[in-house]
């Protein structure tokens, strides 16, 4: 099991305006980042493993993000995968995906592994705080139900994805460096101010991996 | 270490020797071979490292701002060990982002690049197969740009030679609204 470390004072006053009741399975807190006009919501289902997230917000795009958000603290080393797919019908860029984030403040350095609603899955990222959002989309042939994981080893942040039933495929991975500790999760974006959509997340794994101690200090 | 092309007509082949720390974070040094040009194109050609080296020396298909050592690219890059990357430093004196590849091992290689508005679209073949499309990104660049090839050896004490085969630079229609 995992050992969630110490919550500083600073993350308790940002938890405390996010709702922390319940069960959130491998994570331990949701709400939404970005104050969309349209508020979201996160369940889960202890007995079938399923997380239903509706979120709504512009995007995650840009220098602003946008969207609802479960996650959790993390140092080091991880992988964390998931089944996806969208309920209903929504924007072709609505996104739903795995989420690591430096902070909650909407122009947070993040990397994300998303599905858009199209099928088009992305490794997106910001390097700094406050920059414009970096992505690369692979080519893909339509919507359905996908797996995606997102492996974090050192500033390396890889995109996995396959449709459900063919076998997780190792597309990409690009870099961006964070400071430990971490938010890890997985999120909704409708990529519309005026409308939320729903996505289901089932099969989720987060797991820690191996961190190789840091270099020995130079002389 | 000084670089150099040479252009063999009768074979429409371009011998690219670079050297050059690299092309990566903030500054770069390598080999390039250019044009101006502005709107949307197709670059395509055949790339093969003739020396060897360092496992990321790079032959790439760039579009660069302006030959400033910081300027802003991007570029469709195959580095000699068989990584294909899509690289790219967003403004002048920014750090380069990059998406690697899984690594495919050495070998001849047809490379790919368009730009349509801010969409750039990479493709690569291995060994005569067929054009495989890696993906896309965002990236924002001006016009007038710069497009060509270029070598960077990844060491300031090694000189590489790429030789550029089947050079095909092709003007598109304006894209439609993203």
């Amino acid at each position: 099991m995992y050992r969630i470390s110490a919550i500083s004072g600073l993350f308790l006053l940002s938890a405390s305006l996010f709702g922390q009741g319940g069960s959130l399975g491998a994570f331990t807190n949701s709400g939404d980042v970005g104050n969309p006009a349209i508020k979201g919501a996160a369940e889960f289902n202890p007995t079938s493993g399923e997380y239903k997230i509706t979120g709504a917000g512009a995007n995650m795009w840009a220098k602003q993000d946008q969207f609802q958000y479960v996650w959790r603290e993390m140092q080091g080393n991880f992988a964390v995968s998931a089944t996806v797919r969208f309920v209903g019908t929504g924007a072709d860029h609505r996104k739903a995906g795995i989420v690591v984030r430096q902070s909650l403040d909407a122009d947070a350095t993040y990397a994300d592994v998303v599905m858009h609603g199209n099928g088009m899955p992305g490794l997106q990222w910001r390097s700094r705080q406050g920059e414009d959002t970096n992505t690369f989309d692979p080519p893909f042939e339509g919507p359905g139900t996908f797996k995606i994981k997102l492996v974090r080893n050192g500033v390396k942040v890889y995109l996995y994805t396959a449709r459900e039933g063919a076998e997780l495929k190792e597309i990409a991975h690009t870099e961006v460096s964070f400071r430990n500790p971490v938010l890890v999760g997985i999120g909704v974006c409708s990529h519309q101010a005026d409308a939320a959509t729903t996505a289901i997340f089932s099969n989720v794994s987060v797991e820690a991996l191996e961190t190789p101690p840091p270099p020995p200090a130079k002389k | 270490m000084k670089g150099a092309t040479e252009f063999d007509a009768a074979g429409k082949q371009y011998k690219v020797t670079g050297s050059g720390t690299d092309i990566w974070a903030r500054a770069d040094q390598f080999h390039y071979l250019w044009r101006e040009m502005s709107g949307n194109f197709s670059v395509t050609v055949g790339a093969k490292f003739l020396t060897e080296g360092i496992g990321h020396r790079k032959a790439v298909v760039m579009l660069r701002q302006s030959l400033d050592t910081d300027s802003p690219f991007v570029h469709l890059a195959i580095h000699g060990d068989g990584t294909p990357a899509i690289q790219f430093r967003n403004s002048k004196g920014d750090t380069t982002n990059t998406v690697d590849f899984p690594v495919e091992g050495p070998g001849t290689w047809k490379l790919k690049l368009v730009r349509q508005g801010t969409t750039i679209t990479v493709w690569i073949a291995k060994n005569g197969g067929p054009l495989r499309e890696l993906g896309h990104t965002i990236y924002q660049i001006g016009n007038p740009l710069l497009v060509g090839l270029g070598v960077s050896s990844h060491s300031q004490q090694a000189v590489n030679t790429v030789l550029f085969s089947d050079v095909v630079i092709e003007p598109l229609p304006a894209a439609q609204a993203r």
